[in-house]
């Protein structure tokens, strides 16, 4: 077994990225273009916007996207396709879009981007309120124990409608990450098994506020942590409790 | 023993399960599903609990369901109390075992991953009913923890006062296979000593309207594997497994070997027309336990009884059996659970393991004579089986498939 995960590459993709500087971080706008008019015209914006975070994460990684196993983790997923359906749904007889319908399961962003890359192999779709991206670097990391190599992890929350669970869906974001649990001499940084922390770190209230308005934001303390070259430090993983955390390193 | 080999593969190994337990329109516990296999008995029938523009039998749970604590008001839903009726239902023991588990390896160290792909959204849409004629959600609307997809684990999680990993898995009609891989992980890689696996649906408004305007719903009861088959009928319910760390004093038990999963990469809702992300997900599940095709005794189809996937699964099964391996469905017995199927399916396989049968494919008149597969009608008793797998595909090619064994004598 392999405590320590490679950090390959990493892109972020919001829809405030003028707020990322706030944290020293540059975010990517969001490229419809990726995908073929068929798939294009039918993808939901939080679709595209995790499809061009892992565009660029498997760019900077030098990663063919069709060989990787990945973790889509999020909380609401197509929330803007089923909160469509629900007010659908309020009529009596109203028709339901088949299209709308199977687009509103929680891995349709994992089933495009398989389409899109012809990608056969695991993919999992998997939601855990403020733990989300704890949760997805934790099934990442199993994954890579059990089938060694490299995964895709992208962790995307889209705009909300404001009366679902405010403030949370203000913001939109996407991260994806190429991890590996075989080393190279060229990757820098590492991250061990997302663990429960015993003593709570400190979270800034702009990060807090960011998380409360978008869950996959958690991300940023890591994303930070390999701007500012924070090796031997541990990076929380969550804002809540219990804290997920994992000790970030080098490889070097 | 098969399967018990040691494997290529570090640290990975088969998983005892040490108990189980289901609800669904059959009834509460493991016993009323087992009859209703010995005997092909399906529980299908109206649809009393929803009004829905169209008429099509549904695997409604009829069972009173319990109410949730005062204190976890906020986690209230239908699906909530489903899960919780099937945890709190003693004859299976599932609750006794875990807080056994919780007592001898602290609560720190029991994770619960469970499968949905509706979670509370039957309370949600009544909840936007409100919104339209007052133009705000009720009072007690609570998105993340009734309609979300991880209210369902973390419903569950607080009832049980777990603290360990705690997430829910939503690949549609795969998720409740692919919540008992992500458990067997975390307990193979020491994440976890126990893990509360399976899978929570329960019917509402989307998926039967979603699943009529695909035209995938038959309005008559469904047809698994039949040559006149016409659509699915939808079910609800919990399928709820214990995973453990190994132990010999579990050996007797049955053992998860593997779950093997792919991707069809083809269409979001049609399967790949060649079965390919169906063989995929098959082959790895035998490679990962280290077995040969022929060491399968019994084949839980995902047998859906549309027109496409039953024809798709049939080849699929042949490519990789031949027609050596019995198989069935039980779709005609629960409806499709959706979210929950590939749990309840894969109690259905651990029943046929522990009862030493073959449970028939309920519904099934006239076998569709394209298929080549060992296709069962009738339930078989009598039976040896040492090995059995089940098979789960969902939306967005999403595939799962579970092999089990059975525990040493």
């Amino acid at each position: 077994m392999n405590n320590h995960l490679t950090i390959k590459s990493v892109a972020i993709c919001c829809s405030e990225n003028n707020k990322l500087k706030d944290f020293g971080l540059k975010g990517i706008e969001v490229n419809k273009q990726l995908m073929p008019a068929n798939l294009r015209r039918r993808a939901s914006l939080t679709t595209k916007m995790a499809v061009t975070a892992a565009t660029e994460a498997c760019k900077q990684a030098d990663a063919n996207p069709a060989n990787l196993p990945s973790v889509f983790a999020s909380v609401g997923g197509e929330i803007q396709v089923t909160d469509a359906l629900c007010l659908a749904l309020s009529e009596h007889q109203a028709a339901i879009s088949p299209t709308q319908f199977h687009n509103s399961v929680h891995n349709t962003t994992a089933g495009y981007w398989g389409i899109l890359h012809q990608c056969y192999q695991a993919t999992t779709a998997i939601a855990a309120v403020d733990d989300t991206f704890a949760m997805g670097l934790l099934e990442a990391w199993a994954q890579l124990q059990q089938q060694p190599g490299e995964i895709l992890l992208v962790c995307y929350d889209e705009l909300w409608p404001d009366y679902l669970a405010p403030p949370m869906g203000s913001y939109a974001l996407a991260s994806a990450l190429v991890l590996s649990n075989t080393t190279t001499n060229k990757d820098l940084y590492t991250v061990t098994r997302p663990a429960i922390t015993k003593n709570s770190l400190s979270i800034s209230p702009t990060l807090n506020d960011f998380t409360q308005r978008s869950p996959a934001a958690s991300v940023i303390p890591l994303l930070m942590a390999i701007n500012n070259l924070d090796a031997d430090t541990v990076i929380p993983l969550n804002v809540n409790q219990p804290q997920w955390s994992t000790q970030f390193g080098n490889t070097d | 023993m098969n399967g018990f080999k040691d494997s290529s593969l570090s640290h990975f190994k088969p998983i005892p399960v040490t108990a189980f337990t289901t609800i669904n329109s059959c009834g509460l516990g493991n016993n009323a599903l087992y009859q209703a296999m010995l005997n092909s008995q399906s529980g299908l029938g109206e649809l009393t609990i929803l009004d829905i523009p169209f008429t099509t039998p549904v695997g409604e749970i009829k069972n009173e369901l319990p109410a949730i604590r005062p204190e976890l008001v906020a986690y209230d839903s239908r699906n909530a109390k489903v899960a919780l009726a099937a945890l709190n239902f003693s004859e299976d023991g599932l609750r006794t075992a875990i807080e056994v588990a919780k007592s001898n390896y602290g609560s720190d160290r029991i994770g619960v991953v469970i499968g949905t792909s509706t979670s509370g959204l039957s309370e949600t849409e009544i909840a936007y009913q409100v919104l339209l004629k007052q133009g705000k959600m009720p009072d007690d609307f609570h998105f993340l923890t009734r309609h979300a997809y991880q209210a369902t684990p973390r419903s569950l999680q607080k009832e049980l006062q777990l603290n360990g990993p705690c997430f829910a898995v939503s690949t549609a009609c795969s998720s409740g296979a692919k919540a008992i891989a992500a458990g067997q992980r975390l307990i193979n890689y020491d994440v976890c000593d126990a893990v509360l696996v399976g899978g929570v649906d329960t019917l509402c408004r989307l998926t039967l309207r979603g699943f009529n305007s695909l035209e995938l719903v038959s309005s008559d009861l469904c047809h698994p594997m039949d040559k006149n088959r016409n659509g699915i009928n939808i079910g609800e319910g919990a399928g709820l497994l214990l995973l453990q760390k190994p132990a010999i004093q579990y050996h007797h038990l049955p053992h998860v070997l593997s779950v093997g999963e792919s991707s069809d990469a083809y269409h979001m809702s049609s399967p790949h027309p060649e079965g390919k992300g169906a063989v995929a997900a098959m082959s790895n599940a035998i490679n990962l336990a280290g077995l040969k095709p022929d060491d399968v005794d019994y084949i839980n189809l995902h047998a859906t009884a549309t027109l496409i996937n039953d024809q798709v699964e049939a080849k699929a099964v042949y490519e990789v059996f031949n027609d050596s391996v019995p198989c069935s469905g039980s779709k005609g017995i629960t409806g499709h659970t959706l979210g929950a199927a590939g749990a309840i399916e894969a109690i259905v396989a651990l029943l046929a393991l522990q009862h030493q049968m073959i449970p028939g494919t309920c519904g099934l008149q006239e076998l569709d004579n394209n298929f080549d597969c060992h296709v069962i009608k009738n339930s078989l008793p009598d039976q040896t089986l040492q090995t059995v797998m089940s098979n789960s595909f969902g939306f967005g090619g999403n595939n799962a498939c579970i092999i089990f064994s059975k525990g040493y004598e």
